[in-house]
């Protein structure tokens, strides 16, 4: 009977069966994101990084009196790390939504 | 001035003026519910949790339904040893900011995370304490953050110097990304909500035409419940991935 057992037993047999109900609980926890902050994810990340960019490039100007190179190169650097930027949202979102495998395939132009 | 949208994000000092050296600490309205904020998250926590019962009441459950959030969450970001180290941070950090957008909801209410003095605040501390404890923990190895693996040399100087900068654009959109969103919604919400009397005052059709701002309002408003957790969320998956980062460097 249930309620003959040692109560650390009965606790720890609720425990087993909570945590079987609730499976592995790794994915239980992705929260489905609003494509909208999303989209505003990937802004801000490529906006961020140019404008550090062209911090760090005024900066050395500033230092080095190389103005206006310092500007122009650190501007493209930002460009650079904020595609950098961008394409790691990406690869983050994609693992944590894997597409689905049965899902209708798209016929393509080429094909 | 009662339409004006940004006259909800007006600092005014609720004290007399307090001066530590050149430092103005005087206690204004963004204070108050900054403590308002605190005072909450903590004294919920305290009270739903004093029966402290095996089987949880309402309140109990809430209240270790956010624990376990936050710590699963901590744990697949950052694994074991950051659920070890840093789980009370982030857990703090997660109620602080949703209790401030909360009480935010409120009208006349100020919004503490509407300010990025107080977002970038709360990302410098993130982005320093990934520092410290790196370089802390890691010593010199924490460098690798910046070097991936598998790159050829010729151009891994140029890799490296992009790395640096995206380190460093970190926090920036991490505090711009919550400022950003709270202030927006704010601001949409006034303007819609200012078309009703605006309407209601032009008389004849307008009048029964300011049913539609007045629609749109309620809907901005769920909306808004949502992007206040939401965003209060994604401040601390993001704080978990950059910790994650600092327990181990290297791609």
């Amino acid at each position: 009977m249930a309620d003959k057992k040692p109560p650390e037993d009965a606790l720890s047999d609720l425990r087993r069966r909570v945590d079987a109900a609730r499976g592995d609980g790794a994915s239980r926890n992705a929260l489905a994101q609003s494509p909208a902050s999303l989209a505003f994810r990937f802004g801000g990340e490529f906006g961020a990084a140019i404008i550090v960019g062209a911090l760090l490039g005024y900066g050395a100007d500033y230092f080095l009196h190389s103005s206006p190179w310092g500007l122009v190169i650190g501007f493209g650097l930002g460009f650079a790390a904020g595609i950098v930027n961008v394409v790691r949202v990406a690869q983050s979102f994609n693992n944590a939504n894997p597409p689905n495998p049965n899902a209708p395939s798209i016929p393509d132009d080429d094909d | 001035m009662s339409n004006d949208p940004i006259h909800q994000f007006h600092i005014n000092p609720i004290s007399e003026p307090i001066h530590f050296g050149a430092l103005d600490a005087t206690f204004t309205n963004a204070s108050l519910f900054m403590v308002a904020g605190v005072g909450l998250a903590a004294g919920f926590m305290w009270w739903a949790m004093k029966p402290a019962a095996v089987v949880p009441g309402r309140a109990q459950v809430v209240a270790e339904g956010a624990y376990s959030f936050i710590h699963s969450m901590v744990k697949d970001a950052a694994g074991e040893e950051g659920v070890k180290r840093f789980f009370p941070f982030v857990f703090t950090l997660f109620l602080f900011i949703f209790a401030a957008n909360m009480l935010g909801m409120f009208p006349y209410f100020f919004t503490p995370t509407s300010q990025i003095v107080i977002t970038a605040t709360m990302a410098l501390m993130v982005f320093f304490t990934v520092i410290v404890v790196g370089v802390a923990k890691n010593g010199f190895k924490f460098l690798k953050l910046f070097v991936p693996s598998g790159v050829p040399w010729y151009i891994l100087w140029f890799v490296v110097i992009i790395e640096i900068i995206s380190f460093f654009s970190r926090p920036l959109s991490h505090a711009v990304r919550l400022w950003a969103n709270v202030l927006a919604g704010h601001l949409v919400l006034k303007v819609f909500a200012g078309f009703v009397p605006m309407m209601a005052a032009a008389g004849g059709v307008f009048v029964l035409g300011s049913i539609l701002p007045l629609g749109m309002t309620v809907a901005l408003y769920a909306l808004e419940f949502l992007v206040a957790f939401l965003q209060a969320y994604v401040f601390a998956l993001l704080t978990c991935i950059y910790l994650n980062d600092a327990l181990h460097p290297g791609h």
